[in-house]
């Protein structure tokens, strides 16, 4: 991918702020929030190449887009949170809709339906849930049966229904996932294809701008060239090939939404005057509800962005980095949305201020595109495997590296991120001794630590960088403060939580409890109150009121 | 006949209107405050693009400042500038506006021909509003302040010259030079992502001191006769009186007040 520059992908996100600023006051959103209704206008102006022309970022240069690179993309695509989330998804349904095509079509089909969404500024939609196959896509029951014409399949008739569509009743045209007799496969079908027609527009917790309905298809026929890649039994690795990248795109969903909330809260704390003086210079009150969400959402931005950068260089697939990425950035920013109402007080719990929605707003990102607890086991499933492989050096390998970057740079917390992820090695062991991973739960707990322990390693990275990513906000003393803070209470939880999950499901081996390090853990906690309220003065300085 | 060559002047400004003030050194306090392209000169460019549609011209974009003030000058041309240049240089730095006139009108006689230049009103961080009119007198060309307007028939220009209580209507033959005052509900046009796309493709050039022929001792520090001697907030001005009445009426209540002021004691 060639992508773009930083002074442009500056100017896009300058242009697409400025209509949102516009086009999409509070006032507005809150209104089609209340009355769930999908802005169709704004979606036309989106795409419109005159006014702002989003969707053809996604789309290489070769079929009329202008080939956003991953990090382009993922950038855009925080920008499109903070404004809302709802409208985030809807130019997120395009995208996954085109995916299909743009990994797994023929040149032709790229060419053809590509260039067609680029021009025509079609919306799409990705038709692949079920009513009862969601993450476990092999339970798919939509059919799609060949129509022989003098001997050759001239096409598909397909049956069944689909469920939780974003974009599913104003779609241009949907790529549907159905069972062909050679197995899962990607088709296209147009709006207004006989037997094709959206249920109802759900009545949904948030996102409520965003159209999500069901889709019925009874017996519709498609042309055998709608049939992505030419190949059938191509949809399923076709599906996985791209949740790399676009669980990437939900977690810079779950980054800018949790952001929005918590600058808000921020801005308020620097206003609400309680008991003589604001609340932004009251510790309990910054040390709660503020500061572990700044801390936990950079070290999450560290992740996507080097998971993007790695997908830009040509690195293919990364499902595990996406899983880690989108796990921890949603999970903050829910949590961060969480605490920014209970930081507005009475506030907080109206629908005069935005908090309230964007938390509505924001929980879906830890449902769609894989719960989280489908990212916990995908994450823990791949790293066992490195576990295994490696023969139990893949984690000390990390925590020897993070021990060289503290050595050339002491500011960051490499060394108590060196020490969760040793920590996090003990544990993955004793779990292959006791065989601990025969239970879901502990699989599932396994893969929360394992994203904590990579997003800090990634964290302290990123806060060593000579040259800081140009969406750094702060100064090197702040951002560092932040990950310090990080670092600090993943290598606690890590050791205490696994201790806790080891000891809870199988024995005590000797030496174990030792192993863990919790003793130099616990030494490192030195200091964090100090860090914490540097970032609490700096963060209150950070975001003034508008 | 030639297209018209039009030259916009521009400046990268923190996008502030409350730009604080560092009370030791008495400079503008910039880290943290992104840049922005400063509001009069994205109306100037703006402008220069609707004579440009309107008449057909050569919309170059012109600025100086560091490397990263490049950012301005991609969004002048995204807007549709044609091309655009950046003096930068170490020898610069320091520039006043005396200095800052001098380079950029030296930058402006190294394009050749140019019919119309266009400036913002002034820059929302130094508010001198003192650099348009320098150029104007560097390039010994007559200048238009404050306009909102501008056409152009026949190599004439005609500009809305905005004054306190109204305005002026001022014809000037080309070339000549005008700052610009937009609107008082002007909102800056942005770009569409193709357009951005497209800007990464035109021409943008880099000058140095040496390039456009300017002399050392009359850029820098060193051409710079302004020295600031503290930056504070102005006391406000004091609102006047009004008295309605006959003249004779008005005549006697004036020179009241003139006597009790002693203005009248020899």
């Amino acid at each position: 991918m060639t992508g773009l520059d930083s002074i442009a992908r500056g100017l896009m996100l300058d242009s697409l702020r400025d209509y949102a600023k516009r086009r999409l006051p509070y006032e507005e959103l809150r209104r089609l929030d209340r009355e769930n209704e999908f802005p169709a206008d704004v979606l036309k102006e989106l795409y419109d190449p005159e006014i702002l022309g989003i969707h053809l970022l996604l789309i290489p240069q070769e079929y009329g887009g202008l080939g956003g690179s991953t990090f382009d993309i993922y950038r855009v695509c925080e920008a499109l949170a903070h404004i809302d989330l709802g409208v985030a998804t809807s130019v997120f349904a395009t995208f996954l809709g085109s995916d299909p095509i743009r990994v797994g079509g023929t040149e032709e089909q790229r060419r053809f339906w590509l260039g067609k969404i680029a021009k025509e500024r079609l919306l799409a939609a990705y038709g692949a849930t079920e009513p009862d196959a969601g993450s476990d896509l092999v339970a798919l029951s939509t059919r799609a049966a060949h129509v022989v014409k003098n001997g050759k399949i001239a096409g598909y008739r397909i049956t069944g229904n689909k469920q939780w569509i974003s974009n599913g009743g104003v779609a241009d045209l949907a790529v549907i996932l159905a069972l062909a007799p050679g197995g899962p496969s990607w088709f296209v079908v147009e709006k207004g294809t006989e037997g094709f027609s959206a249920n109802a527009h759900e009545d949904k917790h948030g996102i409520r701008l965003s159209n999500t309905c069901a889709l019925a298809l009874d017996d519709v026929f498609v042309p055998a060239e709608n049939l992505i890649g030419g190949v059938e039994g191509q949809g399923l690795s076709q599906a996985q090939a791209v949740f790399g990248y676009t669980r990437l795109m939900v977690a810079a969903f779950g980054l800018g939404a949790g952001w929005e909330a918590l600058e808000t809260a921020i801005r308020y704390s620097r206003q609400r005057i309680q008991s003589g003086g604001p609340l932004s210079q009251k510790q309990g009150y910054m040390l709660k509800l503020i500061v572990p969400h700044a801390a936990r959402l950079e070290a999450a931005r560290a992740f996507i962005e080097d998971t993007a950068h790695r997908l830009d260089a040509g690195k293919h697939g990364l499902q595990t980095e996406g899983s880690i990425a989108k796990l921890a950035a949603t999970e903050a920013g829910n949590r961060a949305a969480e605490d920014a109402i209970q930081a507005l007080g009475g506030y907080g719990y109206t629908k005069d201020f935005p908090v309230e929605k964007i938390k509505r707003d924001v929980k879906i990102t830890c449902i769609y595109e894989g719960t989280s607890e489908m990212m916990e086991m995908t994450v823990c499933r791949g790293r066992w495997q490195e576990h295994l492989k490696s023969r139990g050096t893949y984690y000390e390998e990390q925590a020897a590296a993070l021990d060289r970057l503290h050595a050339s740079c002491p500011t960051v917390g490499a060394d108590s991120a060196a020490l969760a992820l040793r920590a996090l090695n003990k544990i993955l062991e004793e779990c292959r001794l006791q065989r601990l991973t025969r239970h879901q739960h502990v699989t599932m707990r396994l893969g929360e630590y394992i994203a904590q322990a990579e997003t800090c390693a990634a964290f302290c990275r990123a806060a060593s960088a000579d040259h800081y990513s140009e969406t750094v906000r702060f100064d090197a003393q702040t951002w560092q403060a932040l990950c310090r803070i990080h670092a600090r209470e993943t290598a606690a939880d890590i050791c205490l939580k696994g201790a806790k999950l080891v000891l809870g499901a199988g024995a005590m081996n000797p030496g174990f409890a030792d192993a863990l390090g919790l003793g130099a853990i616990l030494a490192k906690q030195a200091g964090a109150l100090e860090d914490q309220e540097l970032a609490m003065k700096k963060l209150a300085e950070s975001f003034r009121s508008r | 006949m030639n297209p018209m060559k039009i030259v916009v002047c521009v400046k990268q400004v923190p996008d502030t209107t409350e730009v604080q003030v560092d009370p030791q050194t008495g400079t503008l306090i910039r880290a943290g405050v992104p840049s922005i392209l400063n509001p009069y000169d994205h109306f100037a460019v703006e402008k220069a693009l609707e004579l440009k549609a309107e008449h057909g011209a050569e919309v170059s974009v012109l600025t100086m400042g560091p490397p990263q003030a490049q950012a301005v000058l991609r969004l002048a041309l995204a807007l549709g500038a044609d091309r655009a240049m950046l003096l930068s240089d170490r020898l610069f730095a320091g520039s006043d506006t005396w200095a800052t006139s001098y380079a950029l009108g030296r930058a402006i006689r190294k394009l050749g021909r140019t019919d119309l230049i266009l400036c913002g009103q002034q820059a929302i961080d130094g508010d001198t509003a003192q650099v348009g009119p320098g150029i104007a007198q560097n390039l010994r060309i007559p200048q238009i302040t404050f306009c909102d307007q501008v056409e152009i028939e026949d190599r004439q220009l005609k500009a809305r010259h905005h004054i306190d209580d109204g305005h002026e209507i001022v014809q000037a033959r080309l070339p000549v030079l005008c700052t610009m005052t937009p609107p008082q509900d002007y909102r800056p046009r942005h770009p569409s992502f193709p357009r951005v796309v497209q800007a990464m493709g035109k021409v943008l050039e880099t000058w140095t001191a040496l390039e456009i022929g300017a002399e050392p001792g009359m850029i820098g520090l060193k051409g710079s006769p302004t020295q600031v001697d503290r930056v504070y907030a102005p006391p406000q001005k004091e609102k006047g009186v009004v008295f309605t009445g006959t003249a004779a009426e008005l005549a006697g209540r004036i020179l009241d007040i003139l006597q009790k002021e002693n203005f009248l004691t020899p």
